[in-house]
């Protein structure tokens, strides 16, 4: 006991946070079996109808929705995330580690809203994207970009990345260069020796920050919201809808409990998809 | 780079003036990193199935020379011969070069198999035939019944034998060793270096050895290139680097010496005579060549080189043994010597009778008893 005698003092704070995160847990799954009386802050008697409601075409849809989104924008992020992460760990460059490592991370300085806006801008009907287009005369009316789920995935790519880049970025680094060095002199070629040795090694990284990605998206609210403007529902913005608009806090609340599991759910599973993965690349 | 010949055209080098085509050929081989200099204008021939070792403290360009001749930097200056090709600009992996790192390197997300095949893999080895070659490396360090394990499931000589098979199955031209057995400690170093030195001859696989370990270099080795501060200083065999070192650095780098200091006596062709007291002795002439009679030089003798006589006798140095050291198969003497111009005199002698015939404080008398004596002109120590 004495080896550690600190280790209270450091935990305690952590202790805390779980103490007031579980506590407001608790507040939103008792609001969840509590009946909506409409007009009133007020609620009623315990009733299950909050869940039942959920299987309505209009919620289950908002859940696939949201599933489908916070997939494509963790494809998408791991996708473009990969090669800046790759150069990054791999260039001699200072000056080109640096560029990346702005480019890539002040996003997380700057907060999800303004970043949104700056989408809005770049998205909208008199945005830059179409004014580019449409002065180079490669379209003849302004493409919709604003208020569908492509924009909204574009966004959140955008927010996402910088948290991609990081973790694949240590997964990389990671990798002894004498494996890369030791299959080049065994005969492979740079494309083998990405597939057979990089790849399959930095999966660990992979899996780590497609999971971080698709959580992160799943919670993200303002740039659904703003993007979205209403027409793309997601999980979040359901919940505002209904929490902050219709001021049906019992509905929001088991929304926001099915959403949680929800996304535990994936992510289990995303887990467990990958696991062979993980295990190939040595890690388990 | 400034007067790269075409490949093609360029003359094989030492076709026509060796019997032999070397394995490898460096010529003037240069390498700078930033402002410092790696490697200066290195030249080495290594026959076929050689085993070259490169021998020098770290930071002496021994691993810049290895990476240049497997390709993973590459030369400011020189070129570079495989097998009489001119690969100077060829990438690492069309060299066909077999390596084993110090950490082994061994794929870790595969079996031991897996990674054994790779090599043959990437050559488009038919899978019966990798199948086959497989096993057959697999038995020749002994590893047969390992396949399917990971890496971290070995031992680190086994993953040392595993590191040696991958490198070995390609069949390639060069062996490259970076100091494969600076991971292992001390027992099993020596028994894999007996292994590795027998499968290497078997296989007559032309091999580059980085150490820093003069015992290594010196018991594996068919010739050692000494190399310090980016210069290779001496290329001989393992015995005439001990016996007739070039220059002081390699005389003090490689086995123990002591310094005594003494006088040009006489020049008599290759042979010079000099003098420490009353010791005279013969030594090479050529190191000492711009030095005049009654000059101060710098004489290097082994321990193992000095004798132990009666005090007075002729021809030898007074000296008092100040202490012993028993290591086994011989003693060590530590002998304060006046005459000798340096504090302590270490004298090797074989056997244990020298515990008995000189306990500490005997008063006794310094002879030299070998030929193999260098001298050098006075400097500093290295």
């Amino acid at each position: 006991m004495n080896t550690r005698p600190f280790l209270g003092w450091f935990v305690s704070p952590a202790g805390l946070v779980a103490v007031g995160l579980i506590a407001a847990m608790l507040a939103v799954f008792q609001y969840s079996v509590r009946a909506y009386i409409p007009g009133t802050l007020e609620v009623g008697g315990f009733t299950w109808a909050n869940f039942e409601a959920m299987l309505r075409p209009l919620y289950a849809l908002a859940f696939w929705n949201t599933v489908l989104i916070c997939f494509e924008t963790a494809v998408f992020t791991l996708l473009l995330a990969y090669p800046l992460a790759f150069a990054l760990t791999r260039t001699n460059s200072t000056a080109l580690r640096s560029f990346i490592l702005i480019v890539s991370v002040t996003p997380l300085f700057l907060g999800e809203v303004v970043r949104t806006y700056s989408w809005m801008i770049v998205l909208g009907n008199n945005g830059f994207l179409n004014t580019l287009l449409l002065k180079l005369g490669l379209v003849e009316r302004p493409l919709r970009m604003m208020f569908t789920s492509g924009g909204v995935i574009a966004a959140l790519v955008h927010v996402t990345m910088p948290i991609m880049v990081i973790m694949l970025a240590a997964a990389l680094s990671h990798i002894d260069r004498n494996y890369e060095k030791a299959a080049e002199s065994l005969g492979a070629g740079p494309i083998r020796i990405f597939m057979t040795i990089t790849l399959p090694l930095s999966m660990p990284g992979i899996v780590a920050g497609f999971s971080t990605a698709f959580a992160w998206t799943f919670s993200a609210f303002a740039t659904p919201q703003l993007i979205g403007g209403g027409r793309v529902a997601t999980v979040s913005t359901l919940i505002y809808q209904l929490g902050f608009s219709s001021f049906n806090f019992p509905f929001a609340a088991s929304l926001s409990i099915i959403g949680l599991a929800l996304s535990l759910a994936v992510i289990a599973l995303l887990k467990k998809a990958a696991s062979p993965l993980e295990r190939m690349a040595g890690t388990t | 780079m400034l007067m790269r010949t075409d490949p093609m055209t360029a003359p094989t080098p030492s076709a026509t003036s060796d019997k032999i085509r070397p394995a490898v050929q460096l010529d003037g081989v240069t390498k700078r990193f930033g402002d410092s200099m790696a490697l200066h204008e290195a030249w080495l021939k290594i026959q076929p199935s050689e085993f070259m070792t490169l021998l020098g403290p770290s930071g002496c360009g021994k691993t810049t020379l290895l990476n240049l001749v497997a390709g993973f930097l590459e030369a400011d200056n020189g070129e570079i011969f495989i097998d009489g090709d001119l690969v100077t600009e060829t990438p690492a992996h069309m060299r066909e070069i077999g390596i084993v790192f110090q950490n082994y390197a061994l794929f870790p997300h595969m079996s031991v198999a897996k990674n054994v095949a790779y090599g043959l893999k990437t050559r488009g080895v038919e899978k019966r035939e990798i199948a086959r070659r497989v096993d057959e490396a697999l038995a020749l360090v002994k590893l047969t019944g390992f396949a399917d394990r990971k890496p971290k499931q070995l031992s680190g000589g086994q993953q040392q034998r595993v590191a040696l098979a991958r490198a070995l199955v390609i069949k390639p031209k060069v062996l490259l060793l970076d100091e494969p057995f600076s991971a292992l400690d001390k027992n099993l170093r020596g028994s894999m270096q007996v292994e590795l030195k027998q499968i290497q001859r078997e296989l007559g696989v032309t091999t580059i050895f980085v150490t820093h370990d003069q015992g290594e270099a010196l018991s594996m080795s068919d010739r050692i290139a000494v190399m310090s501060a980016g210069r290779i200083r001496q290329i001989a065999a393992p015995d005439d680097i001990y016996r007739r070192p070039a220059d002081r650095f390699v005389a003090s780098f490689v086995g123990d010496a002591n310094i005594l200091n003494g006088r040009l006596v006489e020049k008599r062709g290759d042979v010079a005579v000099v003098s420490v007291g009353d010791i005279s002795a013969e030594v090479p002439a050529a190191p000492i060549a711009a030095l005049s009679i009654g000059d101060a030089l710098d004489v290097f003798v082994r321990p193992e080189h000095l004798a132990v006589t009666a005090r007075g006798a002729s021809g030898s140095l007074p000296g008092t043994v100040t202490t012993q050291v028993f290591q086994g198969g011989h003693v060590d003497l530590y002998i304060e010597a006046p005459g000798s111009g340096h504090e302590r005199v270490l004298v090797r002698s074989p056997g244990i009778a020298a515990l008995a015939a000189s306990p500490v404080g005997a008063e006794i008398g310094l002879t030299i008893g070998s030929d193999d004596i260098v001298a050098f002109p006075p400097g500093e120590t290295a």
